[in-house]
């Protein structure tokens, strides 16, 4: 079957499905250039925008939508300099076979390190200028004037003299020209669209359940796999027993790989029940003793080692602290994390005729189809990815395609069926790729004064990096994990951070922030302990030592909205914390009363945030909203534990996270985009949450906790 | 014909950064690749490996996915337009990744008893970069050809 | 400690006198780049085979330098024009001293 052959049938499949069948396939919108009217594609005015002859501007979008608004911010970016009628405007996912076949035409397609809007405004926005470019010149070159005597909005081109046409009737035209090389872009204090906050396009089916979801795809035969992993990382597959499952209901097939093996069935509950039944034996490896407090010991190696490597030296920390008025000392701990994604791991594969397709939502649609290609020996122009909406990313779903690999293997095992390969809950929470655990050891000097003149921190923590860009650890030192003290904004005279890596057989992932979950913990509560420790207040210690960073700006404006200047009411207690992150500058109060001695009542919770500029202002409140949730969460809940060599979790009833009952009634976004950068927004705000939070905690009881979940120190969040 | 700008060879004091940047500058080297500032690392290793001989794009032919998952194994073929008789053939090929640690992965040396200036192999990319493919013929000329390939992983939080 | 394994060759076993035929070679070996680290942060010091080199009739025809971009398990397809029945010789060997040898026969009609 050629591919256009398979399009046409695809199409044709799903237009007759989406008429009689209903339900799961309502609300699964075909892109938008196979709907063109007569079949033929409707004309790219450069790759980014198709314009349809009624006006319909398609705008092709790189990056993933996870929840966090990307698909229609790029979009916005777009327009905003295409001058279109925003009413019609369509994003769809820019088609990941193509752009490897167009030799990357649509550049970057990862979405993580909150870079999606930051990394691509420059070049998407210039799409849209040269289209608009485009557009107006063919409109000039049909009546016979210059292009600089027309002018564009909503779509809509005119000349003085009275002409007047739309983007859709010259788009042919346009598409015809050559893509101006470096369109001028808008002065940002003549944007209409950017800095609004325009409906987003993937809110509504979400909310009504319309949206569909990998496991939501139903095509022709579809059937359903579950797998299983060697639970204890790094082991393999010693054993399995087919016999004892393949006359099972529904059991078609059973399919293995080195560490894992997977029951294919013609539903999903069935196929798990298989694999629950069937006889499997693992190969365990080494790490079959590990546990988290052997993991324990073994970090505190790291923080009692004589040598270890340095991430960055300031001055002369000894003196600093020989001569030092008052020396505090504290560690802090935090546990491995799981991303916990509402949409459990799930990837569609089907092999036919030497091609490959995949379903799957992920956050690097090159990453999965680079997957898919090394895994199935197929290359890279016969496999097509079609990029969904992803129940939650987080950092899960980028660089870690192994359900891609699994549904693919299974896939190649049944040619011409597709295969929907589902993660349980269980698996999604054994076989996670971890925030890493890590014991920060910090000690401070104040002089007689009260300043603050020395700091050592040190380190002892898994790297993450080390196991996808190994070359980035220079002399034992990890760039991304030292973060928050290698590069601090904090004017200390004498300061020494030191980094010990300590890799367990756990394996380690980007969990969203990354380092700034756990490093701030440590630094933002330490730095109120040396407050208090000098007599100080923790806002008016930190202010002289942010002088002109732009760190100083959101603090100041959210200990202006907590009116940190008088005391709070009575039983509320306040935290503060600041924290730079993806670009960002962010600052957080958290006032919390208690009730009884155990119970936090979370009642506010402020955020300020300068993202330099900002594309669309709901989507940042929006992400200042999940980004405490996700903050306060961690803080109290979360934990992952290992236990003969595996994770102990396995769903969320033993790893529970933020209840909607818990979630504080005042969440204050306040928005200081002080311009001139673009920062990012979608991990910056989680920063300063939990050691606010944490700071509050201290105010209220008198109790210092240094170490994460506060479930484990007795605490609870009021109901 | 390479376009070469000569410029004054530095003065013998001078530092290795000043050598590198007029090597950067002096580019007597038209890698086959669209204009981009030319990599110290990669250049000084093809100064290094082939003198002031002028690299032309042309002859050879680099074949390299454009994407790859995590680099580790990166399947490549270099193919030489060449009659490899005793008059006219390829003696050596050359493999260099610019932004991996060290820019050299392999070097091949053949004759005519090859019959077909071809060889493949498995490579190590540790990031996104220009991966270029040199060959030398047996009258001394030397031709290139390069391509770029995405290396997935690398790109994350 | 050399780490070199065993050599797996594919030579097609008969080939007409003047044809160019494929040589597939391959030798087990970790290939330490030099640039890991372990897991506490420390260098993985490199091991890597160094040169492979194939000869015909006791002739050189085939030679690569290897550096620590080659993957694991180096693995090399070349060519080679049939001349004579005769004897080819695979000879790997990495920079602690470690050598490994293959050989096949081509028969040359």
């Amino acid at each position: 079957m050629t591919a256009q052959s398979f399009e046409q049938t695809r199409r044709d499949f799903l237009v007759r499905t989406a008429a009689t069948t209903g339900a799961l396939v309502i609300g699964f919108k075909l892109p938008a250039t196979v709907l063109a009217a007569d079949g033929a594609q409707a004309p790219e005015v450069t790759h980014w925008i198709v314009i349809q002859p009624d006006d319909t501007v398609v705008i092709r979008i790189a990056r993933s939508e996870l929840g966090q608004g990307t698909f229609t911010g790029l979009a916005q970016l777009v327009a905003e300099e295409l001058e279109c009628d925003w009413s019609k405007v369509q994003p769809e996912y820019a088609d990941v076979n193509e752009h490897v076949r167009r030799n990357r035409i649509f550049k970057d397609m990862s979405t993580g390190g909150s870079r999606g809007i930051r990394d691509s405004q420059e070049y998407v926005r210039k799409a849209g200028a040269a289209a608009r470019e485009m557009l107006v010149a063919a409109a000039a070159q049909q009546w016979g004037v210059a292009a600089a005597e027309c002018k564009v909005a909503n779509s809509v081109i005119s000349h003085p003299s009275g002409k007047r046409t739309t983007f859709g009737k010259v788009a042919a035209a346009a598409s015809k020209l050559e893509v101006p090389a470096d369109p001028k872009l808008k002065d940002p204090k003549d944007w209409k669209l950017i800095g609004t906050s325009p409906a987003r396009f993937d809110i509504p089916d979400k909310t009504t359940g319309k949206q569909i979801y990998t496991a939501d795809v139903r095509l022709p035969g579809l059937v359903h796999a579950s797998v299983v992993q060697c639970p204890v990382f790094g082991g393999k597959l010693k054993s399995h027993d087919p016999s004892k499952v393949s006359a099972m209901r529904g059991v078609k097939r059973v399919v293995a790989g080195e560490d894992w093996v997977a029951v294919v069935a013609d539903n999903w509950w069935r196929a798990n029940n298989a694999l629950k039944a069937m006889p499997v034996e693992w190969n365990v490896g080494d790490n079959g003793n590990v546990s988290s407090e052997s993991i324990m010991q073994f970090l505190r190696t790291g923080i009692d080692a004589n040598d270890v490597p340095v991430a960055r030296k300031d001055g002369d920390v000894q003196s600093a602290f020989a001569g030092a008025q008052k020396v505090i000392e504290a560690e802090y701990y935090t546990p491995y994390l799981n991303h916990a994604t509402m949409e459990p791991q799930t990837a569609t594969a089907l092999y036919k005729d030497d091609r490959l397709d995949v379903w799957v939502g992920t956050q690097n649609g090159e990453a999965t189809i680079a997957a898919a290609s090394e895994t199935a020996g197929v290359p890279l122009e016969n496999v097509y990815v079609h990029k969904m909406h992803a129940g939650g990313g987080f950092g899960r779903r980028g660089p870690h395609q192994e359900y891609t690999k699994q549904a693919v293997k299974i896939a190649m095992a049944m040619p011409g069926i597709p295969v929907c390969l589902q993660w349980s809950r269980e698996e999604d929470m054994r076989q996670g790729r971890y925030r890493p655990v890590g014991i920060i050891k910090l000690r401070g000097a104040l002089d007689a004064q009260g300043n603050w003149v020395g700091w050592h921190a040190r380190q002892a923590d898994q790297s993450i990096i080390v196991t996808v860009r190994p070359t980035m650890i220079k002399d034992g030192v990890d760039p991304i994990n030292t973060r928050c003290f290698a590069d601090n904004p904090y004017a200390v005279p004498n300061f020494t951070n030191e980094y010990a890596m300590r890799n367990t057989h756990v394996p380690p992932g980007f969990w969203r922030a990354v380092a700034h979950t756990n490093n701030p913990l440590a630094r933002e509560c330490f730095i109120d302990e040396l407050a208090l420790a000098a007599g100080k207040d923790p806002y008016q210690f930190r202010r002289p030592l942010l002088q002109g960073k732009k760190d100083l700006g959101v603090l100041d404006a959210v200990a202006k909205a907590a009116n940190w200047a008088q005391k709070p009411a009575r039983g509320v207690h306040r935290g503060i914390a600041v924290v730079d992150s993806y670009g960002s500058f962010t600052a957080s109060v958290v006032e919390i009363a208690m009730k009884g001695d155990n119970t936090i009542d979370v009642q506010r919770v402020i955020v300020a945030i300068d993202c330099g500029y900002i594309c669309h202002r709901d989507a940042v409140v929006a992400q200042v909203q999940g980004g405490v949730i996700w903050g306060l969460s961690s803080a109290m809940h979360e934990e992952i534990t290992i236990k003969d060599g595996r994770v102990e979790q396995s769903n969320f009833s033993d790893y529970p996270v933020l209840r909607l009952a818990e979630v504080p009634p005042k969440i204050e976004t306040i928005l200081v985009p002080s311009g001139g950068f673009w920062g990012g927004v979608g991990e910056p705000p989680i920063g300063a949450v939990i050691p606010a939070l944490c700071n509050a905690l201290f105010a209220a009881t008198g109790k210092r906790v240094r170490s994460l979940p506060l479930r484990h120190h007795g605490f609870t969040y009021a109901t | 014909m390479t376009a070469v700008t000569t410029h004054p060879a530095p003065p013998p004091q001078a530092g290795r950064r000043r050598v590198l940047r007029a090597i950067a500058a002096g580019a007597c080297v038209a890698l086959a690749r669209p204009a981009e500032p030319a990599r110290e690392h990669l250049e000084l290793a093809l100064r290094e490996t082939f003198g002031q001989r002028p690299i032309r794009p042309g002859k050879v032919r680099l074949e390299l996915p454009k994407l790859a998952e995590s680099g580790n194994v990166v399947p490549v073929t270099i193919s030489v337009e060449s009659p490899m008789t005793e008059r006219d053939h390829v003696k050596s090929i050359y493999l260099f990744a610019e932004k991996n640690p060290l820019p050299r992965i392999l070097e091949v040396h053949i004759g005519p008893h090859n019959g077909r200036a071809q060889v493949a192999s498995r490579v190590r990319l540790s990031t996104s970069q220009w991966v270029t493919a040199v060959a030398v013929l047996s009258d001394d000329s030397v031709w290139s050809a390069a391509r770029e390939i995405e290396v997935t992983v690398s790109s994350c939080g | 400690m050399s780490r070199l394994g065993r050599g797996r060759v594919r030579v097609p076993e008969r080939a007409a006198k003047g044809e160019i035929v494929e040589i597939r070679a391959m030798v087990e070996h970790p290939m330490e780049s030099g640039f890991r680290v372990d897991n506490m942060g420390r260098t993985i010091p490199r091991h890597i085979v160094e040169s492979f080199t194939c000869t015909y009739g006791g002739s050189e025809v085939f030679r690569v330098r290897l550096h620590p971009a080659v993957s694991t398990n180096p693995y090399f397809v070349f060519y080679v024009v049939a001349t004579m029945t005769a004897e080819l010789v695979f000879t790997w060997t990495d920079d602690q001293g470690g050598t490994a040898t293959e050989k096949a026969v081509l028969a040359v009609h």
